[in-house]
């Protein structure tokens, strides 16, 4: 078990770090006791110490093995680590729900190797989100290799993998540490050399399951589909084991991933620390705009409370350059003596493994005192604990939150406990957290969603499938059955039928162009023509090119202004040249959805999902609630028409331009609100102040949105469009997307507000959220009326307009909405 | 599935073709007549085994003739020596494959396996081919148990692309599985070492030009072949298969005539050019004969060779002749080397400069240990090491080397220089 008793000369006493929690209590301004809205410390949670459970380890563990932990420190196993490796040794398939720091690798090392020991022709593939982690294991099963004198062989089989060393890996390894998307370009596809690894697959592990969720989670589950069945046709069915950071649904998660049952193993037996955890929220300097102090400086100001009081204090920030920004400030605050190098260090990646090797010894070691990090330290990379850890940012989701909380909290004898401070941004998401720790420090609400299903990504595997192994007639994969999409890409041709059989006819190597991160890998090349010669500079995909690189934009690039020439559209490439700007360009994009098919409908503000009637379907109403949820497949048609010249610094609009450009039509799923007529009519307010609200309420919802669902920002898309007269009808009215300049202007009697999945064929959100329309509503709610901004601002309904009152109207709207049928 | 009923599954881009399958071959106006055709066409037969049918063309040639004293061939290749009578060249089977891609991996198969043997003092050609994907294993079974009469393996390159693609096609069978052969002589290495420097290239067809004087006639553009073979599956005319077909049996052809040439110049290397000498000489090195490898380096020399290559083959056969003990020709090599210093001025480029720079360099440091460890010959030796330190200083001017490398040869040799003056003092 990975428990660090690090001690070090001269280490602060426990009364330093309550000294420095006590410094930022300080901050909290009196006035907070009657006005909620201008606290600074929102929150401040202690977290008691616990005990470890502790059992023996289990009798069928082989003596050598038994006696290799222990000669590690290890002769118990807490009671999360007993219970999954009893599962795993019972034959079934198990997610391990783990804290930081709670010995989860145990969880499946000690299985896996007792069944290899038992049996050395038994192999496990484990599979990690990144290089590093996989590194990082490699190191402990090494350990053990060697404690168990070579009684079997580990490797990591990666990108850097060097060839001659290939061969020796695919015939010795009992134990392969690669990722998804070797697994998908490299191994996969080259099969049949791998035959000992599939003879014997016992077990496949799947470390930070919660990263597999979105885009990248529906691309691992067709490849663990085309695992599964390549597995099958060497005879072998393995167990899977997964590991998950907390999230709301871990088990729903890894059956939808790995399409079988698994049982859940999240009852934590590991020790832990007293830490204290507070929540700060940046005060706020001009009320009216909602506008709060910068949290970069608020950040480091904090920061700086446990650096002064000599605490080791690892600074989390969400992007490269915060990093660096934050990092120079603290090295101005605290300079090193003359000669000594610093002893705040960055870390990010970037960095040289060499390097960041050299910063995780010197933070166990404690010779460094302060590290500044993005995420690339968050997930197990081992560096010990820490005293202090201070979040720049909200880090997106929940389970992230507590996985960099999770560093603070040494459990050393004498003085133990740790620091966890969040200073929160104006993003709606960060303020959301910030005012409601009820909400945090919860049950987590965050659910991981997939859609394996999704056209482009189902096709696109099936393909690496056929090239695998022909497609038999009759043949599933996942739940469906193969022989429609098969025909479809023989008519493509990319498969050819024979007998019962499609093949693969194509020289070209499929996985090759499919990557696990994007749908579709449609992408625009830019070439710089500046030298003359066209040189290609950069990528955008699709969706993208038509805001970032049409024709007259300015596309930023390495800090460098380029203008575009022209747009290939048929070549898929954007012709760019280099100038002096003044300004960016921002598009003006028209958007239209239409509804292909309802799914379901219901009315919007119940939080539970009731069976969807068939006979409401297409109905002009959902019961006689003011307003419905529904979702389907959705048309999104989208233009732009124009764009906005924007000075840089300053903001202002300087000039615009028109535009003629194709529209891109996407097909997709869609969760959308229909507010009734009655509904908005009965708003006292003015027309563009009940447009404006609107638009308000729709990007609070999407705010709210990524939260539930863990998502990027970039995943969903909204939009507010009358609604059409009958569902399924080709007429719709036209919808303004909300970053268009407010031209064309128009009223809505009767709006959907759709919230999109960004993705063709959708990616899975938009049933989730409409089973949580309630859920959704309430938090959006809360959101605008805990926001101490008068009439709106970027943290809840976005920047008012003019004279507008986009907050009161939004609440206007929610309150309607609410009230029971009438 | 709910999507794929739709009419929005066109959109998706999975099933764009980022190149259009440009068709080479008009569709049959009846698919099934055109494959009825294909026999006739081809001159070919209906093969059976257990597995189904295939097609299958036999050829019998009188040239070229058969390869008698073929044991130097495996040396000359270093095949291991647990293969089996690698020599007898009645055990050779010539292959060649032509398949459905070239980037490897499980989905890419070989329609055509041509197979070649020496037969009746001629050589019989056999091609077998899959009319269609199910007729696979058929193919893989009567390809396994030609394996087993003819256990030696002759290809151009099979070592890393026709055979692992073949014994992944058979391991996809999970029913045949073919004896490993019991040798494999993959004639593009010593093709490479003896033929490339020369023609640039170490393309078969190229070699056949030019070293083998075979002429084909019109051949088809290899990259066209997997996409005539895709037409011809989805109904294409079969007409386009028959350069195919010839193709791979002229591939065959230059295959074993490349053999014989090859054994010839091992059994006889006073029948090839210098360049073939030299060649071949490394070949012998490689091979670990290394009285064979002296021999033919000074054959190559004597009989004129550029001077790059000259310079290149001077300091190998020295390095062999110290080696040996042949201490007396390892001499003259080097002190021929270091005499014709002004060989370092010339040259096509900077690279050959630099090479040959750095062997008369060699040649004069080991003149320069030769003088002081055996003759102990304390002034001849600095000799030696003054005319290297002054060729390495003349060149610092005009061409250089790496300041790397040049620093590291005057190092030793100033060090070497130090060390002699001290000592004769």
């Amino acid at each position: 078990m990975p428990t660090f008793f690090i001690r070090r000369a001269g280490s602060p006493a426990a009364a330093s770090l309550t000294d420095a929690v006590a410094a930022l209590r300080s901050r909290q301004p009196e006035i907070a006791r009657e006005d909620p809205a201008s606290s600074i410390i929102t929150s401040v949670c202690e977290l008691p110490e616990r005990e470890a459970t502790l059992t023996p380890v289990p009798e069928w563990v082989r003596p050598e093995l038994a006696a290799a932990y222990r000669a590690k420190g290890i002769s118990q196993l807490y009671s999360h680590q007993a219970a999954a490796a009893e599962a795993i040794r019972g034959g079934g398939n198990v997610v391990v729900v783990t804290p930081t720091a709670s010995g989860k690798t145990l969880c499946y090392n000690l299985p896996v190797l007792n069944a290899i020991l038992e049996n050395p022709d038994r192999r496990a593939l484990y599979l990690f989100p990144t290089k590093a982690l996989a590194q990082d294991q490699l190191a402990e099963l090494h350990d053990l290799e060697e404690r168990l004198g070579d009684a079997f062989a580990v490797f990591t089989y990666d990108g850097d993998t060097p060839a001659d060393a290939r061969r020796a890996i695919r015939e010795r390894g009992h134990i392969v540490l690669s990722n998804p998307d070797m697994l998908h370009a490299g191994i996969l596809p080259h099969h049949t050399r791998w035959l000992r690894l599939f003879e014997n697959l016992g077990y496949v592990v799947i470390d930070e399951l919660h990263v597999c969720r979105g885009v990248y989670g529906s691309h691992v589950a067709n490849v663990l589909r085309r695992l599964a069945r390549i597995a099958r046709f060497y005879g072998s069915e393995p167990q899977f084991i997964c590991s998950s950071a907390t999230i709301g649904n871990p088990r729903e998660l890894a059956e939808k991933l790995a399409e079988r049952r698994f049982e859940l193993v999240d009852e934590d037996g590991a020790p832990a620390a007293r830490k204290t955890f507070v929540f700060y929220n940046p005060p706020v300097v001009n009320r009216r705009l909602g506008i709060r102090r910068s949290y970069l400086g608020e950040s480091r100001r904090v920061a700086q409370e446990f650096l002064a009081r000599g605490l080791q204090t690892l600074v989390f920030a969400n992007s490269r350059l915060h990093t660096e920004l934050l990092l120079t400030y603290l090295r101005e605050a605290n300079p090193a003596p003359p000669g000594a190098p610093s002893s705040l260090r960055g870390y990010r990646g970037g960095y040289l493994p060499g390097e960041r090797r050299e910063i995780e010894r010197g933070l166990r070691a404690g010779r460094i005192r302060g590290v500044v990090a993005t995420n690339a330290l968050e997930l197990g990379v081992d560096i010990g604990s820490l005293d202090a850890v201070v979040m720049a940012g909200y880090p997106g989701t929940i389970a992230s939150t507590w996985q960099r909380a999770g560093r603070a909290g040494r459990r050393t004898a004498a003085r133990e406990g740790g620091c966890a401070v969040l200073v929160a941004s104006s993003a709606p998401l960060d303020q959301f957290i910030i005012t409601h720790p009820e909400y945090f420090f919860g049950q987590s609400p965050e659910r991981a969603y997939i859609a394996p299903d999704n056209p482009e990504i189902f096709l696109n595997h099936l393909k690496c499938a056929a090239f695998e192994l022909p497609l038999q007639a009759g043949e599933r994969f996942g739940a469906t059955s193969i022989d429609e999409p098969a025909e479809a890409l023989e008519s493509a041709g990319f498969l050819h039928r024979s007998g019962a059989a499609w093949h693969w006819t194509d020289e070209a190597y499929p996985a090759d162009a499919i990557s696990l991160r994007a749908v579709t890998s449609d992408n625009f090349t830019i070439m710089d023509t500046t030298g003359g010669e066209p040189e290609v500079i950069g990528e955008v995909d699709f969706a993208s090119a038509l805001t970032t690189v049409h024709p007259k934009a300015i596309y930023l690039h390495e800090g460098a202004t380029y203008a575009v020439d022209r747009l290939d559209f048929d070549g898929r490439k954007a012709y760019v040249h280099q100038v002096e700007s003044e300004y960016y360009t921002d598009a003006i994009l028209y958007t239209q959805v239409r509804i292909l098919e309802q799914a379901a409908r219901k009315p919007a503000a119940v939080r539970q999902a009731r069976i969807p009637d068939p006979a409401l379907a297409g109905q002009r109403a959902a019961g006689n609630a003011p307003a419905a949820a529904s979702h389907g497949d959705v048309l999104v048609r989208s233009q732009v028409v124009g764009f906005k010249k924007i000075k840089f610094f300053t903001q202002e609009n300087v000039g615009a331009g028109e535009l003629e450009l194709p529209e891109n039509e996407m097909h997709t799923t869609a969760f959308w609100i229909t507010l009734e007529r009655d509904l908005v009519a009965a708003l006292p307010f003015s027309v563009s102040e009940r447009q404006a609200g609107m638009r308000g309420l729709l990007h609070a919802i999407e705010a709210v949105a990524t939260l539930l669902l863990m998502c990027d920002r970039r995943d969903l898309s909204a939009a507010i469009g009358e609604r059409p007269p009958e569902p399924g009808r080709p007429e719709a009215s036209p919808a303004l997307e909300e970053t268009a300049d407010g031209r064309g202007l128009e009223e809505f009697f009767e709006p959907n507000l759709y919230l999109y999945d960004a993705y063709p064929g959708g990616i899975g959100f938009s049933e989730p959220l409409f089973q949580m329309s309630g859920e959704i509503l309430d938090r959006v709610g809360e959101l605008i009326a805990r926001c101490p901004c008068e009439s709106g601002c970027p943290s809840c309904v976005g920047p008012p307009e003019s004279e507008m009152r986009p907050k009161q109207a939004a609440l206007a709207i929610l309150e309607l909405l609410k009230q029971p049928s009438g | 599935m709910r999507w794929l009923n739709h009419d929005r599954v066109r959109a998706v881009s999975a099933l764009r073709r980022v190149r259009a399958p440009a068709r080479l071959a008009p569709l049959a106006e009846d698919p099934c007549e055109g494959r009825a055709r294909l026999p006739e066409l081809l001159g070919a037969e209906v093969a059976r085994n257990r597995y189904g049918e295939f097609l299958r063309v036999r050829q019998w040639l009188a040239e070229p003739e058969p390869l008698e004293d073929a044991e130097v061939l495996p040396r000359l290749l270093r095949t291991p020596a647990e293969a089996e009578e690698p020599g007898d060249s009645k055990r050779w089977l010539f292959l060649d494959t032509e398949t459905t891609g070239l980037a490897g991996g499980t989905g890419t198969c070989a329609f055509l396996v041509g197979l070649g043997w020496w037969e009746r003092g001629g050589f019989r050609i056999e091609q077998l081919f899959l009319r269609d994907y199910d007729e696979e294993h058929a193919v893989l079974l009567a390809l396994a148990e030609r394996l087993e009469e003819r256990p030696v393996l002759v290809t151009y390159n099979g070592k890393s692309f026709d055979w692992p693609l073949l014994e992944t096609r058979f391991r996809l069978t999970r029913q045949i599985e073919p004896h490993p052969p019991r040798a494999h002589l993959d004639l593009l290495h010593p093709a490479r070492q003896l033929w490339r420097v020369e023609l640039g290239t170490a393309r078969l067809a190229e070699i056949e030009r030019h070293v083998l004087g075979l002429d084909r006639g019109p051949d088809i553009l290899s990259d066209l072949i997997p996409q005539m073979y895709f037409d011809f599956l989805r109904g294409g005319s079969p007409e386009p298969l028959v350069p195919v077909f010839e193709h791979n049996r002229g591939d065959l052809v230059g295959l074993a005539t490349l053999a014989r040439r090859l054994a010839r110049l091992g059994n006889a290397p006073e029948s090839g050019g210098p360049l073939e000498q030299y060649g071949l000489s490394r070949l012998f090195e490689r091979a670990g004969d290394r009285a064979q490898a002296r021999r033919v380096y000074q054959m190559a020399l004597g009989a004129g060779l550029p001077r790059a290559v000259g310079m290149a083959a001077r300091r190998r056969l020295a390095r062999l002749a110290r080696r040996d003990g042949e201490s007396e020709l390892a001499q003259s090599v080097w002190r021929g080397m270091a005499e014709g210093s002004e060989d370092a001025e010339q040259g096509e480029d900077d690279a050959e400069r630099k090479q040959t720079l750095e062997a008369i360099l060699e040649a004069c440091e080991q003149l320069a240990i030769h003088y002081e460890h055996r003759e102990r010959n304390g002034q001849e030796a600095i000799e030696w090491t003054r005319h290297a330190i002054a060729l390495l200083v003349d060149a610092e001017s005009g061409f250089g080397l790496e300041r790397r490398v040049r620093d590291r040869w005057r190092t030793s040799l100033e060090r070497r220089l130090l060390r002699l003056e001290k000592r004769s003092a």
